[in-house]
């Protein structure tokens, strides 16, 4: 806004800049991802790295969040256990609208090397998932690239949720 | 005729094994040490059988003396560290569990494990007055065999849920779970009534759908997301970028400096 | 937009309404500071615990079950996943168990370049509790200088194996690679800069009030207790009981290396720490003999035992014996003898230790491990009760447990 030059004295006195709702909603949506911290496993630690000094996480405006209550991402991050699914179940709960959950790792997306009866086999039975991030453990580099591939979907929403068309609907 | 499985062991097994095939054993050794003789005399009658088996002592004993023995071991012995206790399953072939103790003296540095065979259906007793860390212990053997310990202060599952049906390290129990175990989340969470939305559990990791296009595509037949396909694709000639066909048969290109 | 669940509220069966004055708080599965998926079940007076009741198994993956359905080599990439913050330690412990089973003797090299992956897991294992520690007491910088180590020390170990945190970089009879180039110029520039920036550490929390109030003299453990909870690791020579399995019952190469073990007299999280400092400056020590150790020997990787181990790719691609035998041990597995054994093991965390029944099938008939974490968990029930609730993740960061092996 600032590049361009305005004429203060015609436009009120005060500098105008164009944009839709939604635009304005998503950029601001996009850009203030606060993932809840909820390390289940191995790709936890990874998520902490991608948190910490090297990665540095922060310059996505990614802050980790103690509370459900106050984060709109979910990253599952390592392997959902049958006992643990119903927790993860409690938390998207509470999260509030708009939230949007990332599976990171084999084991949140098909229950990867732990085919028993002890694992989830893919946290989309319990939660809809945006992304999903393979490998085992995916490196941080991987979970900032699908935080920008989120934050790109974002932008493409329309603001007003209930517009959006879920493509799947079983799972809200 | 369908292929006979047996039952009371559903493990992995090998497929195929040579008839003549005889498998060899773990030299059992006389015991010889100065210590673990003493040992072996402090414990007296009540030690079937003793040996050593790679730096291990080991003590075969009656499942209903494992009290005295360990007290014995942990007193005049000086195994002040009980640093396991499991069981393994012999249900199958002999009707039994097999439950061991790992026992470390910290003095001289010397591990005995104590072994004691136990009927299905019968408990054990307890040692946590003498161990603190067979509370949690035997806590994981009844979760994971279903073996009772008489007088545990606080004897309920440990790793698995409460509400759990079956004990699963049992050689009876399949690896990937039994019908209650694959619906377990869907029936806490949604109910019965969701099972038919959510579906089955995949358990084949190379299942491809065939019309699904949200998360296969199919080489020269790629279309856009969730498209239906169910009427057919059209293909889509490959085309490869000249600049990527590199023949790597004909250069001495090293990869890996490491050899 | 929210579909209706199942999910009444939780804790019914807890009684919270309490006519005693009591309070019962729940801590986790989901908490920032309870170092994965611990639940604590805390019945407080005031801020005093009185009544502490760890809750488990949220992880819990049938880690053992699988190994009853995997054939020896199969199983190996699993056990990176029990501690992931020190996956190497794991690799080794369960390769060291069939080792045995099968009575193998591994190269000299194997065994350096093994010992250097040991020292160089313990190292980035105790960083990341540093980090861990001191953002659960509140020291926020900590964290930050202390991942930015451990980074270095992960590029060293995904220079050597490709992976950062899941190594799987042991082998049943020694290790599949040798050291790439450079590498141990790389691992010297590494070392040389470690203790000054363990230095750094000390001194922004050795004496620094607040860290020591929050630390000292809280989750005492008298060395009874030490004893009778199975305590290892760290939490046994934190109470003042010397006792280290590559000291007392050497393994691989620690019967040749000159290094300390380090005790605190003092019981409680500070001694602890100061452990931890000083185990990163012994593993140093061992690094530094290690790369001399290096140089001095043959280069060969794996054991040679036709029944159990592969041949190099090499004389696989060339002779056709060692193509058989490979084909036979991937397509069936090898077949160790009848027998049992456990190995104990010092990893990071403390005790690990391999319990494996053979049956003389390529499956083991059971598979135990012993992980240090499971019972320190056990011993938050005893540890917590008297305790302050402000103190008890403190106490927590202190035993150093990971969930991945508590749970398995």
């Amino acid at each position: 806004m600032a590049q361009h030059k305005v004429n203060y004295a015609s436009n009120g006195g005060l500098p105008v800049a164009l944009t839709s709702v939604d635009k304005l909603l998503n950029w601001g949506r996009s850009n203030s991802l606060w993932p809840l911290t909820y390390g289940l496993a191995c790709c936890a630690i990874e998520m902490m790295a991608s948190g910490g000094s090297r990665f540095d996480f922060d310059r996505l405006g990614t802050i980790f969040r103690a509370s459900p209550r106050q984060s709109d991402l979910m990253i599952l991050a390592g392997t959902l256990s049958k006992k643990h699914a119903e927790f993860a179940r409690r938390l998207y709960d509470q999260m509030p609208e708009p939230k949007w959950v990332i599976s990171m790792g084999s084991c949140a997306n098909t229950g990867g090397m732990f085919n028993t009866y002890a694992t989830v086999q893919g946290v989309d039975r319990i939660v809809p998932v945006d992304i999903y991030i393979p490998g085992c453990a995916p490196r941080p580099e991987t979970l900032q690239y699908a935080v920008m591939m989120l934050q790109k979907k974002i932008r493409k929403e329309s603001a007003n949720m209930k517009k959006n068309k879920k493509q799947d609907l079983r799972l809200v | 005729m369908r292929k006979y499985t047996p039952k009371d062991n559903v493990q992995g097994k090998a497929y195929y094994t040579d008839r003549f095939w005889v498998a060899p054993r773990v030299p059992r050794q006389v015991v010889e040490d100065e210590h673990f003789k003493a040992v072996v005399e402090a414990l007296g009658e009540r030690v079937k059988e003793a040996y050593v088996e790679i730096n291990n002592l080991v003590l075969h004993i009656d499942a209903t003396q494992n009290y005295a023995v360990l007290e014995t071991l942990k007193d005049t012995c000086g195994y002040k560290v009980c640093s396991e206790i499991s069981a393994v399953d012999y249900l199958a072939k002999e009707g039994e569990f097999e439950i061991f103790y790992q026992m470390l003296n910290l003095d001289k540095a010397k591990r005995v494990r104590v072994v004691c065979r136990l009927k299905k259906g019968l408990a054990i007793e307890s040692v946590v007055p003498l161990f603190k860390s067979a509370n949690f212990a035997e806590r994981e053997m009844y979760d994971m065999f279903g073996i009772k310990a008489n007088n545990h202060p606080f004897l309920k599952r440990i790793l698995m849920p409460d509400d759990w049906e079956g004990h699963p390290l049992l050689k009876t129990y399949p690896l990937q779970g039994d019908e209650f175990a694959s619906w377990y989340e869907v029936d806490k969470i949604f109910g019965k009534a969701y099972r038919d939305i959510i579906g089955p559990e995949n358990r084949d990791p190379a299942r491809i759908e065939r019309y699904d296009t949200k998360r296969f595509s199919r080489v020269g037949y790629e279309v856009s997301f969730d498209t239906d396909i169910s009427g057919g694709e059209t293909k889509t000639e490959i085309e490869y970028s000249s600049t990527f066909l590199t023949d790597y048969n004909t250069g001495t290109k090293q990869l890996d400096k490491r050899k | 937009m929210q579909v209706t669940n199942k999910l009444t509220p939780f804790f019914e069966n807890l009684n919270f309404e309490r006519d005693d004055n009591m309070m019962v708080i729940n801590f986790g599965p989901q908490h920032p500071s309870a170092h994965g998926q611990l639940r604590l079940v805390l019945e407080l007076d005031g801020e005093l615990v009185t009544k502490a009741y760890p809750d488990i198994g949220y992880l819990h993956r049938g880690i053992e079950k699988m190994a009853e359905n995997m054939t020896y080599n199969e199983f190996l990439p699993t056990t990176d996943r029990l501690d992931y913050i020190a996956s190497t330690s794991n690799n080794y412990a369960y390769a060291l168990a069939v080792e045995k089973l099968i009575g193998l003797e591994v190269p000299r090299r194997a065994q350096v370049i093994r010992t250097m992956l040991l020292e160089l897991n313990r190292i980035i294992s105790h960083l990341f509790f540093l980090a861990t520690h001191a953002l659960d007491v509140g020291a926020m910088s900590i964290f930050l200088y202390a991942f930015r180590e451990r980074e270095f020390a992960m590029d060293l170990m995904e220079d050597y194996c490709g992976a950062r945190l899941t190594h799987s970089a042991v082998r049943i009879g020694g290790v599949p690679l040798d050291l790439p180039d450079g590498w141990l110029e790389n691992l010297t520039i590494y070392l040389d800069k470690l203790p000054q920036n363990i230095k750094m550490y000390e001194d922004l929390l050795t004496e620094n009030r607040i860290w020591k109030m929050r630390l000292e003299d809280v989750g005492t453990l008298s060395p009874e207790d030490a004893m009778s909870w199975g305590c290892s690791g760290v939490m046994l020579r934190g109470s003042g009981i010397p006792y280290d399995i590559r000291k007392e019952e050497p393994y691989e190469l620690y019967s040749e290396l000159d290094f300390d073990i380090p005790i605190s007299q003092s019981c409680d999280s500070l001694g602890r720490y100061k452990l931890y400092m000083e185990e990163m400056r012994q593993s140093k020590r061992i690094l530094e003999q290690l790369i001399k150790m290096y140089p001095q020997t043959e280069q060969k990787l794996m054991a040679h035992a036709p029944q159990y181990i592969s041949a190099p790719k090499e004389e696989i691609m060339t002779q056709n014996y060692a193509l058989m035998q490979h084909f036979v041990l991937v397509t069936q597995g090898m077949r160790p003898p009848k027998g049992e054994v456990y190995v104990p093991t010092e990893s990071p965390k403390g005790e690990l230790g391999f319990y494996i029944k053979s049956e003389g099938e390529p499956y083991a008939y059971r598979l135990k491990c012993r992980a240090p974490s499971f019972y320190h968990t056990g011993l938050l029930q005893e540890i917590l009760v008297g305790t302050y609730i402000a103190d008890v993740v403190t106490i927590i960061g202190s035993t150093n447990i990971v969930f991945g092996e508590v749970d398995r």
